[in-house]
């Protein structure tokens, strides 16, 4: 069974930087490790079979809490599918796109916040994670303004969004705005540079960008590749072809890469928000649904619909059998859940303080992961 | 004076004074470790027990003798009791060693080996680690232990070799000699660069703080070899800790520092003027001492505040790839350098030479780093960064 | 776009200037204001929009149960039954009389659906009470009915708050903190 000199040692479910209920079952010799083995679903809550119990609209809070960090481009994601099925992508008004990607950069930046925080915080450099967290709670603030809530926001709904946005909004979101790329600038003096921080990093669980698309890793992992694949480009949705963004790639595919990464996504989050909040001031107020009944009963048929979220590739596939007003069979696919199956693969040969660095850069949501 | 009173019931007074006020530090270290820790990261610390929360250094103790304490039914119980015991009776024994102050008032007892007897004292504080994490019967204990062992084993040899060049430079292992001769050149920072800094970080990983603190990554070991331990033996874990820790930051500054004195070449507070104002020169002495001290404590929670932390390969990786060879170069470069160019005579007055050259070498290190620091980076204001191109 | 690496030069290296890089900023942020909120002497304002405990008006609604069919866990318990009212000019109306309307707030997930499904203007349930204090010593006491979600400012005050007339419980604390903290807030 065991060779004289590897251990097993079980990493989590309850373990400060497993990010959730993360298990992994370590095989280790020493400290490298041999064979880590996740072991999923301790959270678990049955998300697509409660889909397909209730109607379009109560689905949307339900996924706010699959990725919980990141709930406005869950429900973005979701309310998309729902209106491609229904054959409305098209009769979204100007100013319900503008604040959907609004909203969905502004969680990007936050959901790369905690992942900055959480990444760092397991390799030892414990203050990003405070800098990160002040950051993260004017976002909140922000989303608190627009929608009522911080984390679970439910801000979007099926042909538009349920409030419209003020002008004293938009005015706070740009005065977050300019000061934001200061505050990457913060966090990238103590990290970006360090030489601990890259001896952490650089060449840590690499993969190739063959083995990226082989695993079918999205998201900045995947751009950590070098491979340049972003759905916002590849597959616009809402009113992301009108906006100039570049699209950030690394070139060895290690974590200091997906590191980089991620925070030039920050940037250019940032860049895109500073463009269209001027559109977005130029739209009429008001104008924020489009003309659908109350009652969703979309056309029988299926539709698969995927978006970028914070974490990769967020899809979501929906039959309907054009009767009820509830999905016949709703099946999400979590970017988390494919990123973190690379893990065992990415682990092997490394030690247990690196599991530690890669559990973090592929930043998974455990929420999302078992949903 | 009866030789009894000399050489015990005073010497045990001074210790007892050195030993309460050294807790005191200590129980104090947690509430300013946590409150600067704490004003670091934009938010407050521990600031509700009293006024500022400093009630906060009574309070915890409290909470450690009131806490249940938990024994694992698996655990060795005789060497999971010694565990927490064994690195705090070195770390408090040691105390006895440091002179605080000018001799013979303001030091329990003045050895002319001390500096020995420290580090022979002070590498003892392992064993408790090692046992305590193996009586654990936790394989995060264990790691933690085990790495805790090879950590202390690694840099026990460049904090040892890093002191030889000082040793070379005073001729003497009597920490009060070292401190008399700091005042009377200079500070040994300064010829001896090279190897302060080295001690500096021999004596961090020592002392398992970030970025060396390894043995209990809380992110990787969960607490490491203190994960099964509760209520007061885990505090006799951190008393031993944050003893060690001040025991190396007197040894710094004694070596490194000037110790009591305020001195360069004979000129300013050295010990014979401190002397000479009597009781309250000895106090003001052990004041300066004391304010080093709490700086170099300071810097530790500096540096816990910035640092991520290292691999346990990249840390023998630098113990024994980098720090033992630098350490060897020290030695080997002081030791030329005093030897070829010894002591000469200028104006009457005798000056080393050698000593002078590195001394000079080492400042202008220094300068030039805080020349460079407070520059701004040449590489920051680069081209405009493409996401803000849109706004240019 | 290809990410930028760091440039490092000889002086970066020999000097770890990388290393006090951090240092500088973490020395910086010693001194900067502390974003801290001191609860529960100090409380944050939510903002118009925040959804907390619920309010609900009997004399608004109409018991038209759209909210019950809105909300995605079903929580919101109504019985209504139907009566026949004589009016004035004898003629008889039928009306709907509402009997129960009982939230089961431990469960719910704020997401106010029901305030939206809300026909009547204005809302007869709605979420924007600014309220975020709900802790209770019973799960129990989280069920409420028709009359709590109407009258709950009777409930008793949550023990570990001050007083809202009564001066701060420290207030030499609440100053000095206030003064460490570079005056923030």
């Amino acid at each position: 069974m065991f060779d004289v000199h590897e251990m097993e040692v079980n990493f989590g479910p309850q373990h400060p930087s497993t990010h959730g209920v993360l298990r992994v079952i370590l095989k280790i010799d020493g400290e490298r490790i041999i064979e880590a083995k996740p072991i999923i679903g301790y959270l678990h809550r049955g998300t697509e079979k409660l889909f397909e119990h209730m109607s379009y609209p109560q689905c949307i809070p339900h996924t706010d809490r699959m990725d919980y960090v990141a709930s406005a481009t869950n429900n973005l994601g979701f309310v998309e599918t729902v209106e491609k099925l229904m054959g409305i992508t098209g009769q979204i008004p100007k100013r319900a796109q503008l604040m959907r990607v609004v909203l969905s950069e502004l969680q990007r930046m936050s959901s790369h916040l905690l992942w900055l925080a959480t990444h760092a915080i397991d390799i030892g450099a414990m203050t990003p994670f405070f800098y990160c967290f002040r950051e993260r709670e004017q976002i909140l603030d922000l989303f608190e303004e627009y929608c009522g809530a911080r984390l679970t926001l439910n801000c979007m709904r099926i042909g538009g969004m349920p409030d419209d946005v003020t002008p004293q909004w938009i005015d706070d979101v740009e005065r977050f705005n300019e000061k934001f790329d200061a505050a990457i600038d913060e966090y990238e003096s103590l990290l970006t540079n360090n030489r601990i921080w890259k001896r952490r990093t650089v060449g840590i669980g690499v993969i190739s960008p063959e083995e990226a698309i082989d695993w079918g890793i999205t998201g900045p992992p995947l751009r950590g590749s070098g491979v340049e694949w972003d759905l916002r480009k590849a597959m616009p949705y809402e009113c992301y072809p009108e906006l100039e963004f570049d699209v950030p790639i690394g070139k060895n595919g290690d974590t200091y890469d997906r590191y980089l990464v991620r925070m030039e996504e920050m940037r250019q989050s940032r860049r895109i928000i500073h463009q269209a909040l001027p559109m977005l001031r130029a739209t009429t107020p008001g104008d924020i649904k489009a003309k659908i009944s109350r009652v969703i009963r979309p056309p029988e048929g299926e539709v698969y619909h995927s978006i970028e979220s914070p974490k990769g590739e967020l899809g979501y596939y929906i039959v309907s059998d054009g009767k009820s007003q509830m999905a016949y069979r709703c099946h999400v696919r979590p970017p988390s859940f494919v990123n973190l199956q690379a893990l065992p693969a990415m682990a092997k040969g490394h030690l247990v303080s690196d599991l530690v660095a890669l559990i973090g850069t592929i930043d998974i949501v455990l929420g999302e992961v078992d949903r | 004076m009866n030789p009894w009173m000399l050489y015990l019931v005073w010497p045990l007074i001074k210790f007892l004074i050195a030993f309460v006020i050294v807790q005191v530090i200590v129980a104090a270290m947690n509430w300013i470790e946590r409150r600067v820790l704490g004003l670091i990261q934009a938010r407050l610390g521990p600031n509700r027990v009293g006024p500022w929360g400093l009630l906060q250094i009574v309070a915890d103790p409290i909470k450690f003798l009131l806490k249940e304490d938990i024994v694992p039914s698996s655990a060795e119980k005789i060497a999971y009791f010694l565990g927490p015991m064994l690195p705090l009776v070195p770390a408090f024994i040691v105390f006895c060693l440091i002179p605080f102050g000018p001799p013979p008032t303001f030091a329990v007892t003045h050895t002319n080996v001390g500096l020995l007897l420290i580090l022979a004292l002070t590498s003892t504080g392992v064993y408790g680690i090692i046992l305590g994490g193996w009586a654990s019967n936790n394989k995060y204990s264990l790691m933690g232990g085990l790495r805790s062992a090879a950590q202390m084993v690694s840099y026990e040899v460049p904090f040892g070799l890093s002191i030889v060049g000082v040793l070379m430079l005073c001729g003497s292992l009597d920490l009060v000699h070292i401190i008399n001769y700091q005042a009377h050149h200079v500070w040994n920072v300064f010829p001896q660069l090279i190897a302060a800094f080295i001690f500096f970080v021999s004596m961090n990983a020592e002392n398992n703080r970030t970025p060396f603190d390894l043995p209990e990554a809380e992110s990787e070991l969960v607490a490491g070899y203190h994960t099964e331990y509760s209520a007061m033996k885990f505090a006799f874990f951190m008393l031993a800790e944050y003893s060690a820790m001040l025991v190396n930051c007197c040894l710094m500054v004694s070596l490194f520092l000037g110790g009591w004195t305020l001195a360069i070449g004979g000129y300013g507070l050295t010990t014979a003027t401190l002397k000479s104002m009597g009781f309250m020169g000895g106090l003001l002495g052990t004041v300066i001492f004391v304010v080093k001290v709490m700086t170099f404590m300071m810097i530790y929670i500096w540096f816990r505040a910035t640092f991520p932390r290292f691999r346990f390969d990249q840390l023998m990786d630098l113990g024994w790839k980098w720090m033992i060879p630098l350490a060897l170069i020290n030695i080997f470069v002081t030791g030329i350098v005093v030897l070829a160019a010894p002591e000469m005579i200028i104006n009457g007055s005798v000056v080393p030479v050698g000593e002078t050259i590195l001394a000079v070498a080492g400042a202008a290190t220094v300068a030039l780093t805080l020349f460079l620091i407070m520059k701004p980076r040449a590489h920051a204001p680069k081209v405009i960064h493409a996401s803000r191109v849109s706004e240019a | 776009m290809q990410v930028e690496y760091p440039k490092h030069k000889w002086t970066d290296k020999f000097l770890l200037l990388d290393m006090f890089e951090g240092l500088k900023t973490t020395f910086r942020e010693l001194w900067k204001p502390k974003v801290t909120i001191r609860y529960p002497e100090e409380r944050m304002e939510p903002s118009d929009r925040f959804r907390g405990m619920f309010r609900f008006s009997f004399d608004r609604c109409i018991a038209c149960k759209l909210c019950a069919i809105a909300c995605p866990i079903d929580i919101i318990y109504i019985d209504v039954h139907d009566e026949t009212l004589e009016q004035p000019d004898g003629k008889k109306k039928k009306v709907k009389v509402l009997d129960r309307y009982d939230i089961d707030v431990k469960r719910c997930m704020f997401c106010s659906l029901c305030e939206e499904a809300c026909p009547t203007k204005p809302k007869s349930i709605w979420l924007t009470t600014k309220t975020y204090e709900l802790a209770t010593y019973d799960r129990g006491d989280l069920y409420f009915n028709m009359q709590q979600l109407e009258y709950w400012d009777e409930r008793p005050e949550y023990p570990g708050l001050p007083d809202e007339d009564a001066p701060p419980l420290a207030p030499g604390l609440v100053a000095a903190n206030r003064q460490l903290s570079g005056g923030a807030k």
